[in-house]
């Protein structure tokens, strides 16, 4: 590290949100620049322009810090290549930063609440290389492992309380010493990169933005058990992912720090990479490992639990990625330190993915403990455009929702489980006002029917019957004693279903049950969707009191069939209207319902 | 032991059994509908659900979940029962309900668990499915929409046979079972499916609209075709075989059956059978009675005393054979035999000479248990499909090491785990010396008490794997790596399977396999054994019972030379179709021509056609009596249908010639059995009436040699001919019976030739083409079959079918050398 510290830094978020929003152009301008500029020589010293993984705020990408040696870091947030002769005239070599483009104070704040340590490395090093992996106690952790026996290893991961990230929460010590209890010589370690929850991305980022802490966590995990073979499954959407990942591993053989003699620390261990067959159920540990041996991504029961009978038969420990990222940091800091941070029963921070309503969408990690309301207004900034918060969907289409008066549920396995909803991997979906929860019952389960692999029946076809009386509840075809019928499918079909899948599929509708019976009821008995969200009971009439006057839905409406003057409440003419909903779907102000 | 109570009640059970069959042990019910006990655990269908006081908040899969120690089960439950009712009732959306009409209604688990759940009316509603069918293959009728997912077919298909048709497509509700491409059923058409479907989605299309399942009688017997000696439950209704279904729960190999066994029964209800005798009259034969043919039966035996000539099949019963052993010395005749080129020396010279016993010496279940296993010829699944789906498990649930001694691929050499090693044709004997002679010179052999380990060793010094391999074009490492194997493993089995079509070399090619077993410790220890498989259902009881020539006694051969030159007047042919089956048809036919010729048969065979007289005879499905197996399984058969028109089992018939000689006999099968166990050895002590469906194995689990004798047997020079043909058993047949049934005849129709891919394009012949296979001036044609298991120069054919003519050609040699062209 010192002899980077002199050095100019760029850092660029490079993460896939960063990419998409043309990071790659943003480091190709910068590079040209400083050597157009011939900067380097004008400042006096080396300018490095760092690839860097996610730092969260994805939805203000392209971010870049300016580290200047001696100064506190800048960033700018929204950068485009236009921009980078602008930073490096005025800032890197005028040293007075191009205020107007510098992220707002939200991006502190977004900061501030936050305890970023598995995201330490993102963000922060180019993920790329080895040396700046390095540089960052990489590797310590498993240098520090090795001076200890398995059981010792296992021991103190125990102690520090981690549980596992990728959503059952399952004590990671526990599951290890399962692993290493199992007899036989041939054993396998798997990590889970399958994420398949719609909208969670955290995973992703750790493998972008530190796939050597990742791999060390695995080294760790391995010596632990005693298995010489560790996969890791990464879905196939994830292609820098798998590209940053199978690189480092590539490095790490190379430099003798995978294969035989790890290091030279007197244990082996081999990686490989396993793209994913693309389907949700891929995700759980039965089906995943069938995936692995190449047949069809189909549950298995268990037990026999995979770390007495897993992969080819062979025991088999699988954790989540965002596990093993915190398992290196236990051996850096230690279990005492791990385990001061949290709550009774979550040590630890946890990595969210937030989307949907809220201002800042993107990656927060957050120590257990934090408040859902912190979560969603402190760090993320609140609601956007300034409605009203109606309910947050924690734990993807395996969760539940929790309204304005659970906003209190701590980040802490047991306490989401009780106001319904889990942690599971992390997802958060931020709704508002305008969000029907009947129809959000319907977004998830029209998402888990469709991923159902197909080999039990109460998911196959228990999630087809269910989602079939929430769309004509939506449709405004509800009958007297749905909302029972629901209720009473969903539990049998919890209580009855083979895997994780189907145990957990009813669970939106559950909670939205639970929390907004009401807006069941006002669908089925009064036809009307009180989110006015529901495209079938829609009457396209213009609300006098909301309507703003602005003008844009005439200007929308493919039949004209809408009347408005300047200054005037728009009209639609219902014998013109198509129901084609563009209108409604223009209006910024809900004033038509 | 694991103790654990299930419904109050107090279970000790083995540590390895799920709850499901903990219970079903103790009498105590679980309704199940994916489980299938010879399936690796699934837990599919959640109908099986029930509490664990000790897993408490879900209800859990007793088909899947082990047992363990103190666990406390509770089967019924009002929310069990709810569960279950919701599962039913989720089922029922969809499927079509077409009960009237399918032929599962009344034995369809669907079914039985509506009824039993008293699901009147469904809370839910959803489109019913409207799935096409499967109409393109002659045998199993696939409607998809009466399926209900379990999953068994997939799984059968996969796990026990190891062919792999079908495999799950499509997420979700959408998920269904597929075929290749969704392309019809193309397969083996065991109908493993069609036994393991718990519903009316996989049906046996020849029984389609027969009967409902509650009119038929269900009669356990054993298959009447090959030596595996597999339970088959006839259903017999208005005194015909309707259909064939099996005993999973009782049966021997696990109900498992092969196209010929599930489909292969027409023949016995077929228009064409014998119904009376028949004699020579003015050159033509016309209809007879009973008794005017046995008096001129009679007369012509006593008149040929000595010099009568007696062939007979192996698919008699062993009380028949007794009975024919009878005869022969009523009339003081040796001439008895069983099989044309005595392909049977194997054991009676082979085995007998090196370890003094004519039998295999282990059974089929230890084979499951294995480590390695090795096949010479790869043909031993044509043979013994069922035996081959043995092996499969053992590479499935064992991880058994196959390696198969080949000179053409097939369906072993594609299994997990196989490897072939190819040679040359008639060089199987080469390979076997080549594993002997590295087991001997890597220090591997087990030589306590084994005899002539010196002179074995020295006669080997020819045949160090990589001479072998030179000289055989096999794979030298390849050779090694088996041997060790072999050497190393805890359990092996090596087996080998003889037959009409495999007559050359039979007793070396079992003294080579003999030292293997010697060297390797195989023979005689506990879980492994060295199997020697007779073609037909009954050929081991034929060997137990001595259907060989007696001292001055001709072989079938012999009696046909002398026959065809006028010295043996007067032939009996019973059961066998030697025109069709045995080598050199020529020779056959003139010495049919030539004798006297009493043919008691099924159907006027080819041969039958020059009788003299003809005695029709009853099929398998019509006697009692017994078979063993080629693990030396004795097993009962059991009459389910009469024999039409004056037709009489062998037993009867023997009875009687018996009596006209002034002789007495047993009056049942149940006697005879008696009495023969006091004159075979190793049948003694065994009584008819309590052999159980599982058999009685004659020499225990495990037989012990009675001596260790290595003996040196040379192999053979790879003939020098660019085209050579093989000769051998085609899946779908057993004998020539097969190709009288109309299950094989719809998948397997005709005879064929085949040839390898490089071989039919230098010969420009397309499957379907006519070709012409010319040798030593005779010539047969066929259609040709061209794949790709083949090695170039190789041909082969078939020799089940009569209008081949192939034994016009085959006079009982390994190879023939060939010249083939297009017509
Ligand atoms: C339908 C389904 C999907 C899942 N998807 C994932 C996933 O994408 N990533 C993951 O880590 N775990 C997933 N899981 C959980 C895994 O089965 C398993 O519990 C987890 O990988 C264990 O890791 P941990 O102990 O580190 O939490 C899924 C479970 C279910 C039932
Ligand atoms: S619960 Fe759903 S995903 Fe899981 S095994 Fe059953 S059908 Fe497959
Ligand atoms: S499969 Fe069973 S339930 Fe379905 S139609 Fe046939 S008999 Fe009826
Ligand atoms: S076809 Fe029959 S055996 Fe196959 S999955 Fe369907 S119900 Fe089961
Ligand atoms: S019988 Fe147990 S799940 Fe189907």
């Amino acid at each position: 590290m010192s002899e980077t510290a002199e050095n100019l830094k760029v850092l660029i978020c490079t993460g896939t949100g960063g990419l998409a929003s043309g990071a790659a152009s943003v480091v190709a301008a910068f590079e040209a620049e400083f050597e157009k500029k011939g900067v380097a020589a004008k400042i006096g010293s080396a300018c490095d322009v760092n690839s860097t993984g996610c730092r969260g705020l994805c939805a203000n990408d392209v971010l870049v810090d300016i580290c200047k040696p001696g100064e506190e870091p800048v960033t700018y947030d929204f950068v485009t290549p236009d921009l980078v002769p602008q930073i490096v005239d005025e800032h890197v070599l005028g040293g007075n930063p191009v205020e107007k483009k510098v992220a707002g104070p939200y991006y502190h704040q977004f900061l501030e609440k936050q305890q970023r340590i598995i995201f330490s490395r993102c963000g922060t090093i180019d993920a790329e290389s080895l040396d700046d992996f390095l540089a960052h106690r990489g590797f310590t952790g498993i240098q520090k492992a090795v001076t200890m026996s398995q059981d010792e290893v296992i021991n103190e991961v125990k102690k520090s309380g981690l549980r596992g990230r990728g959503g059952g929460g399952f004590p990671t010590g526990l599951k290890w010493s399962f692993a290493k209890g199992s007899p036989g010589d041939t054993k396998y370690l798997i990590c889970n990169a399958d994420e398949g929850d719609p909208g969670a991305f955290m995973d992703r980022s750790v493998l972008e933005g530190d796939p050597y802490g990742l791999i060390e966590g695995l080294m760790i995990g391995a010596y632990a058990i005693g298995c010489k073979f560790a996969y890791v499954y990464v879905r196939a959407e994830y292609p820098l992912a798998i590209k940053r990942l199978q690189l480092a591993i590539d490095t790490c053989y190379e430099k003798g720090f995978l294969g035989k003699n790890c290091m030279g620390l007197g244990f082996d261990l081999d990686m490989r990479i396993k793209a994913g067959a693309g389907a949700f159920v891929c995700g759980e540990e039965t089906a995943l490992m069938a995936s692995i041996e190449g047949q069809r991504g189909m549950s298995r029961p268990r037990p026999p639990f995979p770390a007495v009978r897993g992969l080819w038969g062979y025991p088999t420990n699988i954790n989540n990625v965002e596990t093993f990222a915190n398992v290196a940091y236990i051996f850096y800091n230690g279990a005492d330190w791990f385990s001061s941070i949290g709550t009774e029963g979550t040590k630890g921070t946890k990595i969210f993915a937030l989307t949907g309503k809220v201002k800042h969408t993107g990656l927060v990690e957050v120590p257990a403990g934090t408040t859902m309301k912190e979560v969603i207004y402190d760090v993320c900034g609140g609601i956007l455009n300034n409605r009203k918060f109606k309910a947050v969907q924690a734990g993807g289409p395996s969760g539940g929702c929790l309204p304005a008066e659970a906003l209190d549920a701590e980040v802490d396995y047991d306490s989401l489980i009780k106001a319904g909803a889990m942690m599971g991997s992390g997802g958060l979906v931020v709704m508002d006002e305008t969000t029907c929860m009947v129809d959000i019952a319907r977004f998830f389960l029209n998402f888990t029917r469709v991923e159902s692999c197909g080999k039990c029946i109460p998911c196959r076809i228990g999630l087809k019957i269910m989602l079939e009386i929430l769309e004509r509840i939506t449709q405004g075809k509800g009958q007297e004693g749905d909302i029972e019928m629901l209720e009473d499918m969903a539990y049998d079909i919890k209580k009855s279903s083979l895997c994780g899948l189907g145990q957990t599929a009813p669970n939106p509708v559950l909670s939205t049950i639970r929390y907004f019976r009401n807006e069941y009821e006002t669908h089925i008995k009064d036809k009307e969707c009180p989110s006015h969200s529901c495209k079938e009971l829609l009457h396209f009439r213009v609300i006098e009191d909301k309507c703003k006057k602005c003008g844009i839905c005439p200007r929308v409406c493919p039949v004209d069939a809408i009347e408005w003057e300047k200054g005037k409440v728009a009209y639609i003419n219902l014998d013109k209207c198509t129901r084609c909903t563009s209108c409604y779907d223009a209006c910024r102000f809900m004033a038509i319902d | 032991m694991v103790n654990l109570t299930i419904d109050g009640k107090q279970i000790t059970t083995a540590k390895t059994s799920t709850i499901y069959e903990a219970a079903k042990e103790n009498g105590i019910y679980i309704p199940v509908l994916c489980y299938a006990k010879k399936l690796l655990p699934y837990g599919a269908c959640r109908i099986c659900l029930v509490e664990v006081e000790q897993m408490k908040g879900r209800l859990i899969p007793s088909c899947t979940t082990p047992v363990t120690e103190g666990m406390v089960v509770t089967t019924t439950s009002d929310e069990i029962n709810k569960v279950r009712k919701t599962v039913l009732e989720f089922l029922l959306v969809n499927h079509v309900v077409d009960c009237p009409v399918c032929d599962k209604g009344g034995e369809c688990d669907l079914q039985d668990l509506t009824y039993e759940y008293e699901v009147v009316t469904n809370r839910f509603q959803g489109e019913k499915f409207d799935l096409p069918t499967d109409e393109v293959n002659p045998l199993i009728e696939r409607n998809m929409n009466r399926c209900v997912l379990c999953g068994k077919c997939v799984r059968v298909c996969d796990e026990v046979v190891g062919y792999g048709s079908y495999s799950f497509i499509n997420r979700g509700f959408e998920t269904k079972i597929a075929t290749a491409f969704d392309r019809g059923l193309n397969c083996e058409f065991c109908g493993q499916c069609v036994s393991m479907c718990p519903v009316g989605a996989i049906l046996p299309r020849p029984f389609k609209f027969k009967a409902r399942p509650w009119q038929l009688k269900d009669v356990d017997t054993v298959c009447g075709y090959c030596g595996n000696g597999c339970t088959v439950t006839l259903g017999v209704k208005d005194n015909q075989v309707q259909t064939i279904r099996f005993n999973e729960d009782t049966g021997v190999n696990h109900g498992n059956l092969c196209v010929r066994g599930r489909f292969g029964y027409s023949y016995v209800n077929d228009a064409t059978r014998l119904t009376k005798p028949l004699i020579r009259k003015g050159g033509e034969l016309r209809e007879a009675s009973w008794d005017e043919a046995l008096v001129t039966i009679a007369e012509k035996f006593k008149a040929a005393g000595k010099d009568l000539g007696i062939i007979s099949g192996a698919r008699l019963t062993n009380e028949e054979l007794l009975l024919l052993k009878r005869i022969s010395s009523a009339l003081g005749t040796h001439h008895l035999d069983h099989s044309g080129g005595e392909c049977y020396q194997g054991l009676t010279a082979g085995l007998n000479e090196t370890m003094g016993i004519s039998a295999s010496t282990g059974t089929f279940p230890q084979v499951e248990k294995c480590n390695a296993i090795l096949a010479i010829r790869s043909d031993f699944y044509e043979t013994h499909p069922v035996f081959g789906m043995v092996i499969n498990q053992a590479i499935r649930l064992n991880d058994a090491q196959l390696s198969v001694i080949a000179d053409k691929r097939g369906k072993l050499s594609k299994l997990p785990n196989a490897r072939t090693l190819m040679h040359k044709p008639g060089c199987e004997i080469n390979m076997i010396n080549a594993l002997c002679q590295v087991i001997i010179a890597e220090g591997l052999a087990k030589t306590d008490d084994l005899q002539g380990l010196a002179e074995l060793t020295k006669a080997l010094a020819d045949y160090t794997p990589e001479t072998v391999a030179k000289m055989v074009g096999a794979d030298a490492e390849a050779i090694k790596k088996t041997a060790r194997e072999l050497a190393g493993a805890k359990n092996a089995a090596i087996v080998v399977a003889y037959g009409l079509p495999y007559t050359a070399h039979s007793k070396e090619i079992a003294i080579a396999a003999s030292n293997l077993a010697l060297l390797t410790g195989i023979a005689g220890r506990e879980g492994s054994g060295l199997y020697l498989c007779g073609e037909k259902a009954n050929s081991q009881g034929a060997i137990d019972l001595q259907i060989t020539p007696g001292p001055a006694g001709l072989g079938a051969q012999q009696m046909l030379n002398s026959a065809a030159e006028g010295r043996l007047p007067v032939l009996y042919l019973v059961g066998e179709d030697p025109v069709v089956t045995y080598p050199d048809q020529g020779l056959v036919k003139k010495a049919l021509e030539k004798s006297f010729l009493v043919v008691q048969d099924l159907f006027l065979t080819d041969s039958a056609k020059y009788a003299d007289v003809v005695l029709p005879a009853a099929s398998f499905t019509e006697k009692d009596g017994t078979f063993t197996n080629a693990e030396r399984r004795i097993q009962r058969l059991r009459a389910g249908i009469k024999s039409p028109g004056e037709a009489k089992s062998d037993f009867v018939v023997f009875q009687s010639l018996l009596n006209k000689l002034q002789k007495t006999a047993p009056a049942a099968p149940a006697a005879a059995f008696g009495e023969l166990t006091g004159e075979v050895a190793g049948y003694a002590g065994i009584v008819y009436e309590q052999i159980g469906p599982q058999g009685e194995v004659w020499g225990g689990e495990t037989l012990a040699p009675l001596k260790k004798v290595l003996i040196p047997v040379a192999g053979n020079e790879p003939l020098q001919a660019e085209y050579q043909l093989l000769v051998g058993s085609a899946l779908y047949h057993s004998g020539s019976v097969s190709t009288r049934s109309k299950g094989p005849m719809s998948v397997c129709p005709e005879p064929y030739i085949e040839l390898g891919r490089d071989d039919a394009v230098t010969l420009n012949v397309k499957t379907g083409d006519m070709i012409q296979l010319k040798a030593a001036g005779v010539t047969i044609q066929s259609k040709a079959k061209v794949d790709n298991r083949l090695p170039k120069g190789v041909i082969f054919a078939p020799y089940h079918f009569a209008g081949l003519g192939l034994n016009r050609i085959y006079t009982g040699q390994s190879v023939i050398a060939v010249e083939p062209s297009k017509l």
